[in-house]
């Protein structure tokens, strides 16, 4: 299927996703762009939003792309589904992680703010990624899984959709955390 | 557990790397907080944009690496018909994502209240910023994919994370820079 896509099914079956995407990005801009930005530590909140962004499509991007991949190469098993999705958790625990202390070491070096106290900077980045990967992992994999199946090029379809699914919710998710955590 | 660890191996340092190359790209929006504020469709739009060219750059990385594994691209540096096909298909798809971007940004934008400014040459920043970016990543996803794949590697495992966290730095500072050049 995938070896012979014309530019036109390419456009066909890549472009409404795209819509789809470009929607959920805007609705995750709104988040951003009207409640995010009334936050008194927004200077150190955008700090961390680029790079959970960039973390789920590291992370969800790659996950998706090797479901497919192994659906398309006929290899997709339970164990390897089970053993994928535990590999982009341990992953996202350890970039999370990550986050939070690249984020505390740039605001201690250039912002300078202690509005926000220094665990949170641990906390927000790994919440906000735990809660917006428990939605995208099973919402991609039976989009994988129904996209294949109704012949439709997996690899074409399911990452625009999804990326528009995940920008959303990690935003949301973020709102959700540092709401919860009551960051000022 | 031996496909968890081949992927804990060939992700860990990539999405490290691809981390802190989002919070540098924070930190470009964060010292740039008076251009945000004079342009407040940005932050609206830059999600978007952000995903517009990180969605296409992974289809091609995903499409490449699936030619590459069943043999419908021969892991040379050479300009195949199945290259082509590829790059006009995404190369139009993003032509036509951007002009519903753009339409859809700014319609949002005046519904949800949020101030317009210099539109026009806004809308001129947006679409150069994103012909560039593809033009760069296309040249150097083919050459990527093909490099890691002959060395046995999995290029979804490197270039996705790469790609994604590359699109989300260089859009808002490419913005940015054509902000400052231009207005």
């Amino acid at each position: 299927m995938e070896s012979q896509d014309s530019k036109g099914k390419i456009i066909k079956e890549t472009f409404p996703s795209e819509i789809v995407s470009i929607i959920g990005d805007l609705l995750a801009g709104i988040i951003l762009s009207l409640l995010i930005v009334h936050f008194d530590s927004f200077l150190v909140l955008i700090l961390m939003i680029p790079a959970l962004l960039s973390l789920r499509g590291n992370l969800s991007g790659p996950f998706i792309a090797r479901t497919s991949r192994d659906l398309v190469i006929g290899t997709l098993s339970r164990r390897s589904w089970l053993e994928n999705a535990l590999a982009t958790y341990t992953l996202s625990l350890i970039t999370a992680f990550f986050i939070g202390i690249f984020s505390m070491i740039l605001n201690l070096a250039f912002f300078k703010l202690t509005i926000l106290p220094m665990g949170y900077f641990i906390l927000i980045p790994i919440i906000s990624i735990i809660l917006a990967l428990s939605i995208s992992i099973p919402c991609s994999t039976g989009l994988n899984y129904l996209a294949f199946k109704k012949g439709l090029t997996p690899n074409n379809v399911v990452n625009p959709v999804m990326t528009a699914v995940d920008d959303f919710s990690t935003v949301f998710c973020f709102l959700l955390t540092i709401i919860i955590l009551g960051v000022p | 557990m031996k496909y968890y660890m081949k992927i804990l191996k060939e992700s860990i340092i990539i999405v490290i790397l691809s981390s802190l190359m989002g919070m540098i790209s924070g930190s470009v929006l964060s010292s740039n907080k008076d251009i945000l504020s004079a342009i407040p469709i940005l932050l609206l739009i830059i999600p978007a944009l952000n995903s517009l060219i990180g969605d296409m750059s992974t289809v091609l990385v995903s499409r490449l690496t699936t030619h590459l594994y069943i043999g419908t691209l021969s892991p040379k540096i050479q300009i195949s018909d199945r290259l082509k096909e590829d790059f006009y298909g995404l190369l139009i798809t993003t032509l036509l994502s951007l002009v519903s971007l753009l339409f859809l940004g700014y319609l949002v934008g005046i519904i949800s209240g949020i101030r317009i400014v210099n539109p026009l040459l806004m809308i001129f920043i947006m679409s150069l910023t994103v012909l560039l970016l593809f033009s760069i990543m296309f040249i150097a996803l083919f050459f990527g994919a093909i490099f890691l794949f002959k060395r046995g590697r999995d290029p979804n495992n490197f270039l996705i994370p790469f790609v994604t966290s590359l699109a989300d730095f260089l859009t808002p500072l490419f913005l940015i820079v054509f902000i400052i050049i231009f207005i």
